[in-house]
């Protein structure tokens, strides 16, 4: 078991830095959710002439701020389930159930990223967002229409990152069923609000 | 064929499969081996299009603002405001438990967030008072499931989106229940405070309290302006604004400067009203109430702006994250820059997981329509009885036990498609249901084996969860009693949000 704690370490180091810059920018994201839709309220409400693109605007960061951070939550165990079964059986075989379950859920994701990559770039990708355009010169005379592949492009990221944890909760699970689960290296735990 | 995808979802949900990969792995599986692999595309869309929702917005928002409100301050604020108006009453501390609980539902809509705020400042202060630390901890896991039946509440915006009703109806229906169930908990210490001899307590903590200059004056306005409020709605029975019909039959509302003149009066009244009760109370009560005021405008913001019509649900989440910026970082000053990171990103993560989830169910949701399953699940439900009353019975029952073992969220996701439907053919108010649905889970948060909230209670108290279990036996009947009250009288939900016109009758 000793040849995969290398790779394990090798994806740990890598989905540590790309799901904090994840958390970096979902934290952005927020943030510019919270401003645009206080922006909207204000140009309706105050100065009466509503903006167009707010909407659309805080639905593309909310998108990516769900494609770039709950990767993490899955990570750090946040995804709900009902782990019952698992911590009732022997050892052992609650293991193995939870390596078939990763695996499993590895097919999913598999999947999952194939759709999602032949959406972004097939048909309906290459439509334009409604009222979302970024400015391509620096005189702000012309702007570039943002294409919704942009907006669809959240969740294959998402997916993408999900299964770089997968793998990396797979290895772990080997490791911890057949070798010393005391060589993993430790994993942060969960911090985060709930709906409930 | 595809039917099987209902027990295939079961069997891998209980075995322990993740609610988000067991939501698109069971429809998709079949679609599969049905040879449908075309439609795994339309699978793929709904998730991605169920999350692409404006309404859904309003979960991160509300989620953030409870977030900041929970950082230190308001916590405490609303605590000693409970005590001082209910702390010297038998069993003094377990009512301010409970008034805290319904207090603190208005600006947050998380029983989790609750118990462990709560908990971690009452059950050190009930301990002390000389209650067991079992008995606190279980009071405050019970009482917090008040949090998401108060507006603003994360379960009901899912199922309002999920289930295509409305956000404002929802709330508006949440309110009686969630202060139902708090009367009936605080029945219940009463009664348990005559058996046990439950302590009194001071009603004032703290004496000699100081407050801020701009506090002072921020409450100061507030109060006036929301007390001159209601008194101005009053005045709309007196006839003063009303509209008059002219002699060619046209009607004229009333003129700018009478409403202006109106409210001037109605707000010189306030301040007559609160400076003669200012001379009837002493000074540390004074304090403790101005100190409350501020945190407690929060749900007159929501409620107001989505009674009057102003905001929808969205706006106005993001008009009380705004606010309890305000008043964390310039009224109490309890937070700092450095403190916004973290709390962006706990809610950015909750939010997220809370996204996937939704996403999957309409995607779940799909294939739920396309196989037969309401349909066979109908017929075999009303196989059972015709009688409404008896399937509702039965229902709070299945979901009781469901409660038992899921969060509240997944479950509604889960069962609000393949129920909700059947109970709204046979005559329940979908508003109504979704009451039902939304209290009996979120008392499930409470219920042994796998409550959230008794875990987290668990955790704040030091307490073991099992000990908590049977201890909260007593008040958890209480709660099963008002969820038969709120299932079999519709009146107690569907009052509010009928008399304000966000149900038609």
């Amino acid at each position: 078991m000793g040849a995969l704690l290398g790779p394990i370490r090798v994806l740990k180091v890598v989905n540590d830095y790309l799901l904090q810059l994840g958390r970096a920018l979902a934290v952005v994201a927020l943030a510019i959710m919270v401003i645009v839709i206080l922006a909207q309220v204000f140009f309706r409400y105050v100065l009466n002439s509503a903006l167009p693109w707010p909407d659309e605007a805080a639905r593309f960061m909310m998108l990516w701020l769900t494609g770039l951070i709950a990767p993490m939550a899955y990570r750090r165990g946040g995804f709900v389930a009902i782990d019952m079964l698992e911590q009732a059986l022997p050892r052992r075989t609650g293991g193995i159930l939870a390596l078939t379950l990763l695996v499993l859920s590895l097919f999913v994701l598999a999947v999952g990223i194939q759709i999602g990559w032949s959406e972004v770039t097939g048909f309906g990708g290459r439509f334009a967002t409604a009222s979302l355009y970024l400015p391509i010169s620096i005189t702000f005379d012309e702007w570039f229409r943002i294409p919704r592949s942009w907006m669809m492009a959240s969740l294959l990221v998402g997916f993408a990152l999900l299964i770089l944890v997968n793998v990396e909760l797979i290895l772990r699970q080997v490791v911890t069923l057949f070798g010393n689960p005391d060589d993993l290296p430790p994993l942060a735990e969960l911090d985060s609000a709930g709906a409930e | 064929m595809l039917i099987w995808f209902l027990p295939v979802f079961l069997v891998i949900l209980m075995i322990g499969m993740p609610v988000f990969f067991a939501l698109l792995f069971a429809p998709g599986a079949l679609l599969i081996l049905e040879g449908q692999t075309r439609d795994l595309t339309l699978l793929y869309r709904n998730l991605y299009n169920g999350m692409d929702s404006f309404p859904l917005m309003a979960l991160p928002f509300f989620m953030l603002a409870g977030e900041i409100m929970n950082r230190g301050g308001i916590t405490i604020r609303l605590v000693e405001f409970s005590q001082a108006i209910m702390g010297h009453l038998r069993g003094g501390l377990a009512h301010v438990n409970i008034l805290s609980s319904i207090l603190f539902a208005g600006l947050s809509g998380s029983a989790v967030a609750d118990t462990s705020a709560l908990g971690s400042t009452l059950i050190p202060a009930m301990e002390k008072n000389g209650y067991t630390r079992k008995f606190a901890a279980a009071i405050t896991a019970a009482s917090s499931v008040i949090g998401p039946i108060i507006p603003p509440s994360g379960i009901m915006i899912i199922y309002a989106y999920v289930m295509g009703e409305s956000v404002a109806a929802l709330f508006l229906a949440g309110i009686v229940p969630g202060i139902l169930v708090g009367v009936g908990l605080m029945v219940m210490v009463r009664i348990m405070a005559d058996r046990y001899d439950l302590p009194k307590a001071e009603r004032i903590v703290h004496h000699d309290q100081r407050i801020s200059t701009l506090e002072y004056w921020v409450s100061f306005v507030l109060l006036r302006l929301n007390l001159g409020g209601i008194i101005y709605a009053l005045t709309g029975f007196s006839g003063i604004r009303s509209e008059r019909v002219l002699d060619d039959g046209t009607t004229i509302g009333p003129a700018a400067w009478t409403i202006w003149l109106t409210l001037a009066v109605c707000l010189v009244v306030a301040h007559l009203i609160l400076m003669a009760y200012r001379k009837q109370v002493d000074h540390d009560f004074r304090m403790v109430c101005k100190k409350a005021v501020a945190p407690l405008q929060t749900p007159i913001i929501i409620l107001g702006g989505i009674l009057i019509g102003v905001f929808t649900p969205t706006e106005a989440s993001a008009i009380a994250v705004a606010y309890a910026l305000f008043v964390s970082f310039f009224v109490l000053r309890s937070m700092k820059l450095r403190d916004l990171g973290p709390v962006l990103a706990r809610s950015a993560m909750g939010s997220a997981t809370v996204l996937l989830l939704v996403g999957a169910a309409v995607s779940f949701k799909t294939v739920v329509a396309l196989s037969m399953a309401p349909q066979v699940l109908a017929d075999f439900i009303l196989s059972l009885s015709e009688n409404p009353l008896v399937l509702l019975f039965l229902i709070n029952i299945l979901l009781f036990i469901v409660g038992m073992f899921l969060d509240a969220g997944p479950a509604i996701i889960i069962l609000g498609p393949i129920l909700g439907p059947i109970f709204v053919e046979m005559g329940v108010h979908p508003v109504h249901f979704a009451i039902i649905m939304s209290v009996n889970l979120t008392v499930g948060l409470a219920t042994p084996p796998m409550g959230l909230v008794l875990f987290v209670a668990s955790s704040v108290s030091g307490e073991r969860v099992e000990t908590i279990s049977k201890a909260i036996l007593p008040f958890l009947a209480v709660e099963v009693a008002v969820i038969f009250l709120i299932t079999f009288v519709p009146a107690i939900s569907m009052t509010i949000p009928r008399l304000t016109g966000f149900v038609t009758p």
